[in-house]
């Protein structure tokens, strides 16, 4: 049972994730007309806020399994950095995909290179993306550890710059509607819920996640291992 | 009630592309698992000695300290 645990994880962020869309679209209450260009796409948020704290997460968990590799050489860190990288990557391209769609209906275009949080969130997704196919391309090593663990180590210097980049220079990216730090926030009680739904849904659905692909890491180093003793290796 | 829809197929795609995601994962794991299995049963490797990486690493900065 306990090796089922990352699957049982996985089947209730899902589910949850199924829910949120499904109160986001039907039972969470429109925005003020005349507040937004595209009123409905604003339902995309139940989506994008949830994916974003998700892909914050795991960049957390790819600086920690980096600092871990880099100074103390510890396997577990290396599991973490992949796990980290892969849901950063899956993470950060659900947020800026629903980004992107909420940007052509509200601005009337998916993308502003002038805006700040955006392009800060873009550089960290294409940091993981850079992380999951250079951990593909090169041969596991020492080096190849190193590298892409001193990457994400200066990398996450973005995380806490995208978080606060709105509240310095808010050019498109709208500010923050929770935690603003002054009336706490612009939020309806039954919108706040369903996004509270997405956020754990997402945490658990992306911890199964981290915790499957840590697995497979292992499994691999324990399959490689072998493959090298049953070809006359150590 | 058009944009509704035009949001409802960018979930729709999101979600097809999150259960692939899980299930290709979910599935790898299992067929790395079953071939493990069968390897480490007819050699009986200890699973201790999984990341030959970082056992080099470690006994390489051993060496050194030592040298």
């Amino acid at each position: 049972m306990r090796r089922r645990i990352p699957e049982v994880f996985l089947g209730i962020g899902f589910i949850g994730i199924m829910s949120t869309l499904f109160l986001g679209l039907n039972w969470a209450p429109s925005v003020s007309i005349d507040a937004f260009e595209s009123p409905a796409a604003q339902r995309i948020f139940y989506w994008h806020v949830p994916s974003a704290w998700a892909a914050f997460i795991a960049f957390g968990v790819l600086f920690v399994g980096s600092a871990l590799w880099f100074f103390k050489r510890s396997p577990f860190g290396w599991r973490l950095h992949v796990a980290g990288t892969e849901a950063g990557l899956a993470c950060g391209l659900m947020t800026v995909w629903s980004g992107c769609v909420w940007g052509a209906a509200e601005w009337g275009t998916p993308w502003d290179w002038t805006d700040v949080r955006l392009n800060t969130f873009g550089l960290l997704t294409l940091l993981a993306l850079f992380l999951v196919l250079g951990r593909q391309s090169q041969p596991d090593g020492v080096e190849t550890r190193d590298t892409f663990s001193t990457f994400g180590l200066y990398g996450f210097v973005l995380v806490p710059f995208t978080y606060i980049a709105t509240r310095i220079w808010q050019i498109r990216h709208p500010g923050p509607v929770i935690g603003a730090g002054d009336d706490g926030g612009s939020l309806q009680s039954s919108m706040a819920l369903v996004l509270l739904i997405g956020a754990l849904s997402f945490t658990i659905f992306i911890i199964g996640h981290m915790m499957i692909s840590m697995r497979i890491t292992h499994l691999e180093q324990r399959l490689e291992h072998a493959q090298k003793r049953l070809d006359g290796g150590n | 009630m058009e944009g509704t829809n035009y949001l409802t197929v960018a979930y729709l795609g999101m979600i097809a592309a999150l259960a692939i995601w899980t299930w290709t994962v979910v599935v790898r794991s299992r067929s790395i698992e079953t071939r493990l299995e069968a390897v480490e049963s007819s050699i009986g490797i200890d699973v201790s000695q999984a990341d030959a990486i970082a056992t080099q690493s470690t006994d390489g900065t051993q060496d050194d300290s030592t040298v």
